[in-house]
């Protein structure tokens, strides 16, 4: 037995073996007391509240949403709406973390000061604590009554309304899809696979596919129109409230703005550090063919940083979208928190968890997928020196 | 042939800033816009906070809430709340003195000298002590303060000391498991890092807060306080564990092999070669990752801990200080400020150090 | 226990070794046995399993086929006989291996206190006698990055020898170095072996084999080729697998350049 136990082989299919039992052993005790537990609630475990109503309400929804529907609708809202709140967030970021980041890599002391006290600033004070005081601030603006106004734009406590064109949902969201177009249509063409033409060539041809693109979306928003109303609705007050525009709820703006600020200060050092990690070798040698300094930003500096800030900037993508789960904080329905509602008044509470980790998994590896795509795409192919 | 030396003119401090600033049209445009926003948002903030601020709470909220400028009364009149929470009036030298026990520990686990596994386990094990024994009480005459009275500065030290405490050996071990030889103790431990990793703090928190208790039998339940702290350990030790596992292998093959054929065991390889390297590399990302947890401290504020946050938001939501979030918020923010940005200058010092060493 | 006065039991006997990496056959049917207190030199092309052979000896590598048998002790599956061997076995890297967070007297003597449990003092005191013999005893307290590479090599030997080991084994203990620091390491190894160490050295030093070897085995492809004292080895040109002309060639060869190495680096050894 003594000399059985000092076998390697048999050692290590011991440890092995008792490794893996013992965690699967304490998951399956978890679930089997758990089940127990929600029994004698009243809980029946199982799948079949997906298909019940849920009898509460959602405070912000892409789709439509009433008290009536069942839960998998709202597993679906709550998927949607962190979506669309990481997506608007990642975008705002995205700028705010360039514009910064440009500012650090400036050849300007005082655009890098400014940009280095915003990074400090920001960067250090958690997120939540920025969301809280973004939500108070906005909280306390003034009442419809007495709202600021500036270009169309009303800031009230109710949120933040908007002039929006006065279009039906699906030609908006056709118009939608042809932006977006116009934004990748013009990056897919310009992979040298694609296009055999010359690089001036190519560039007119990427513009007007983007022009082209843009059109459509403009026409599909004139033929959506509704009948007899002007092209843009203005807010205005009528009575005590707001009417027309569009209507951000403070919640959502909160979020939004918290995002964009706190992930653009995590932004702005990824791509100074993409811009850092460009040779001054490439630069020189760019400068010595006689490109102007502009030409040896676009066509040299950004294409390699852009390569180098790629894989961090998609770590950092995923985490501003995990933080869309701070919604919670303010009350704003994302999936998260339609989990931990669901649990409150289903009970539900391990199908629940099991849906928020399949949610966050999908949402994590589809990400990481579309990143790992873009960086194969544009890798430097062979072995073609860096920095 | 007669030659003059002409010395070249010494560059004035003007030529010298109009070189710097105004070379060309844009950079005199860049320059002018960012110090048109600097002037106007440093006056803006210096106004608030210092001209037209309200700094003695001898007027009371109204006179405070009059001013134009910030009220920094609300500070004078809560501050306590903010730091201590609820813990008991007459005992809160003793949560001051445990903030001040945290911070010596966390300045100690600075310098070098300390960096020895062992010297570094006595540091924060004296100091988690101390900080326990002086919070508790129930011994050396001191009272006896529950957890549940627990709130402000002290509580966010506390979570964020053992969290640190039990997320950092766990790392440890999390990360020698995923480089383990045997292949399903590696695999299995991936999948745990990874699943972690994949899921937001708050659903983690959440999870150990809430739904825990359903799954785990009575005796076993602990306070809600602890069950928190492992999450958040057990979030924390994902992704250190894959710091540590970046440190080892920058740690060569050959360390290993060396220790192999002088007849180490695992455990002396590990602790006496492998660990010590591995460590001293990852340490530049240990230190951002202990920044990013301190911050991320602040969201047990939403499974309902009277943290720094919460007793902010109960020092100006309650009363006649409404009015007043704006100061209470920018004062957290500044408690949270030096906190972090002192460790996180430190961690850029400690990288540059290291890679100057490494020339 | 491994017995350390049976005089019958060599120090090492291979029988038919295997070594597979995936499907690569890295060593093909190995045998060899080495006395107490012999020397033996392999050489051989790199990828030829040389290396791979006596990192077989002290598992660092494990073996797929045949038998080890070192000291009278099998190297099996049974833990406990890996580390009774690694005890005995020193090693010497081509990269010296230090450990580079610790002082060169560290070095030397964590492998005796944790292991070997000695007490701190007796092992200073043995390490201080084998850096005295590998000639750096006023380097003991420096860290390993500040020596050169010849120091550090000696290190490494001293390091081995500090858990007085019965066998050692070199692989490619000079490749590493620059030229001019090849033969303050070999002057070492000499040294060591004018004692009675029982050694395997991988190295090209075809020198070093001349003066110090007793055999001197050629492998080639995973298998040994030839095996024969240096003077014959050295003179012959004969392989003991005369129906692969192609490796007879690579011998020949290698012997032939190893002829015009030597007298540059070790006219000292000649001496």
């Amino acid at each position: 037995m003594v000399s059985l136990l000092r076998n390697q082989k048999v050692h290590n299919a011991l440890l092995q073996v008792l490794y893996v039992g013992s965690i699967a052993a304490m998951v399956l005790a978890g679930i089997v007391i758990a089940r127990r537990n929600l029994a004698d609630q009243g809980i029946t475990s199982g799948f079949d509240f997906l298909f019940k109503s849920t009898g509460w309400d959602v405070n912000f929804s892409l789709l439509p949403a009433t008290a009536n529907d069942p839960y998998w609708w709202y597993f679906l809202i709550g998927i949607i709406n962190t979506l669309f709140l990481g997506s608007v967030g990642l975008i705002l970021a995205t700028i705010v973390g360039t514009i910064v980041g440009l500012a650090r890599t400036s050849s300007n002391d005082l655009a890098r000061l400014l940009g280095r006290t915003y990074v400090d600033i920001f960067r250090n004070i958690p997120l939540i604590l920025q969301v809280f005081f973004w939500y108070a601030i906005i909280t306390h603006l003034p009442t419809p009554r007495s709202a600021h106004e500036a270009w169309g734009f009303l800031l009230t406590s109710r949120g933040l309304y908007i002039p929006f064109p006065n279009v039906g949902s699906a030609a908006f969201a056709a118009a939608t899809v042809a932006v977006i177009a116009a934004i990748v249509l013009p990056a897919w063409l310009g992979r040298t696979s694609r296009l055999a033409q010359p690089i001036g060539q190519r560039h007119t041809i990427q513009f007007a596919a983007a022009a082209a693109a843009l059109a459509c979306s403009a026409i599909i928003l004139a033929l959506g129109r509704l009948p007899d109303t002007p092209l843009l609705d203005f807010p205005a007050l009528q009575g005590l409230n707001l009417r027309g525009g569009l209507r951000i709820p403070p919640e959502f703006a909160t979020l939004a703005i918290a995002i964009a600020i706190y992930g653009g200060s995590y932004i702005a050092e990824i791509v100074r550090g993409g811009f850092k990690s460009v040779g001054t070798g490439q630069v020189e040698a760019a400068l010595s063919l006689g490109l102007s300094p502009w030409r040896v930003f676009t066509l040299v500096r950004l294409p390699l940083a852009l390569r180098a800030m790629l894989p961090i900037l998609a770590n950092q993508y995923v985490w501003l979208m995990k933080a869309t789960t701070m919604g919670i904080a303010v009350g704003l329905t994302d999936f998260f928190m339609i989990v931990a509602l669901t649990i409150n008044h289903s009970g539900q509470t391990l199908e629940a968890i099991g849906i928020l980790m399949a949610g966050f998994l999908a949402i994590n590896l589809s990400l990481a997928a579309v990143f790992n795509r873009i960086n194969k795409a544009i890798a430097l192919k062979g072995n073609q020196l860096r920095g | 042939m007669e030659m003059v030396l002409v010395a070249p003119p010494a560059p004035g401090r003007l030529e010298d800033l109009k070189r710097r600033f105004f070379a060309t049209p844009l950079q005199a445009v860049v320059s002018l816009a960012c110090l048109t926003i600097m002037v106007f948002l440093v006056w803006k903030l210096l106004n608030w906070a210092v001209f037209s601020a309200v700094f003695t709470t001898s007027g009371g909220p109204e006179a405070c809430q009059a001013a134009a400028g910030a009220c920094w009364s609300v500070i004078a009149a809560r501050w306590r709340i903010i730091f201590f929470g609820l813990y008991p009036y007459e005992e809160q030298w003793r949560s001051a003195l445990a903030c001040v026990a945290v911070v010596v520990m966390t300045v100690l686990s600075c310098i070098p000298a300390f960096w020895t596994g062992r010297r570094i386990a006595l540091v924060w094990g004296a100091g988690t002590g101390l900080f326990y024994v002086l919070m508790k009480g129930g011994v050396l005459g001191l009272a006896h303060v529950g957890e549940e009275a627990w709130g402000g500065l002290a509580l966010t030290l506390f979570i964020f000391v053992t969290t640190c405490l039990i997320g950092f050996p766990l790392a440890i071990c999390l990360a020698l498991l995923r480089r383990s030889e045997l292949p399903w103790i590696s695999r299995t431990t991936g999948l745990i890092i990874d699943g972690v990793r994949s899921l937001p703090l708050i659903s983690i928190l959440f999870t150990f807060a809430v739904v825990l208790p359903f799954a785990l039998p009575q005796w076993l339940q602990g306070d809600k306080l602890y069950r928190v702290i492992l999450g958040s350990a057990l979030f924390f030790s994902a992704y250190q564990a894959e710091i540590v596992r970046g440190g080892m292998q920058g740690v060569a093959t050959g360390q290993e092999e060396a220790a192999m054929a002088l007849g180490m065991r695992y455990w002396q390889r590990i602790s006496r070669i492998l660990l010590p390297q591995a460590m001293r590399n990852a340490m530049p990302a240990t230190i951002n990752q202990f920044v990013i947890s301190f911050k991320e401290t602040s969201l047990v504020v939403i499974v309902g801990f009277f943290e720094i946050l919460a007793s902010g938001n109960a020092a100006y939501g309650t009363g006649e200080w409404r009015f007043a979030y704006v100061e209470v918020y920018a004062f957290i923010a500044f408690i949270y400020f030096i906190f972090v940005f002192s460790l996180s200058r430190y961690g850029a010092f400690l990288e540059r150090r290291m890679s100057v060493s490494e020339r | 226990m491994i017995s350390t006065n049976s005089t019958g039991e060599p120090a090492l006997r291979i029988e038919n070794l295997d070594k597979y990496y995936g499907t690569f056959h890295a060593l093909r049917g190995i045998n060899l046995s080495v006395k107490r207190g012999e020397k033996i030199v392999v050489c051989g092309p790199s990828g030829s399993g040389k290396s791979t052979m006596i990192r077989c000896i002290n598992r660092l590598e494990q073996h797929n086929g045949g038998r080890i048998v070192v000291l009278g002790t099998e190297l099996n599956d049974d833990v406990g006989n890996i580390d009774e061997i690694r005890r005995e076995v020193g090693m010497v890297f081509q990269h010296f291996n230090l450990f580079p967070h610790m002082t060169v007297l560290e070095n030397c003597v964590i492998s005796s206190m944790i292991v070997r449990k000695q007490p701190r003092a007796q092992a200073e005191a043995t390490a201080r006698r084998y850096l005295e013999k590998v000639r750096i005893p006023e380097q003991a307290l420096k860290y390993p990055s500040q020596l050169s590479g010849g120091q550090q090599q000696r290190v490494a030997i001293a390091r081995a020898l500090c858990m007085q080991p019965q066998i050692m084994l070199f692989d490619e203990p000079t490749s590493a170095l620059d030229p001019e620091m090849v033969s303050e390491v070999l002057d070492v190894m000499v040294t060591l072996a004018s004692e009675g160490m029982t050694m395997i050295c991988v190295t090209h030093e075809m020198g070093f084999a001349r003066r110090v070897a007793d055999r001197v085995l050629f492998m080639d492809g995973g298998e040994i080729l030839e095996e024969a004292p240096p003077d014959e080895f050295f003179t012959s040109s004969a392989t003991s697998a005369p129906d692969n002309s192609c490796r007879r060639c690579w011998a020949i060869d290698w012997k032939q350049r190893s002829e015009c190495v030597t007298p540059h680096a070790f006219r000292h050894l000649h001496d």
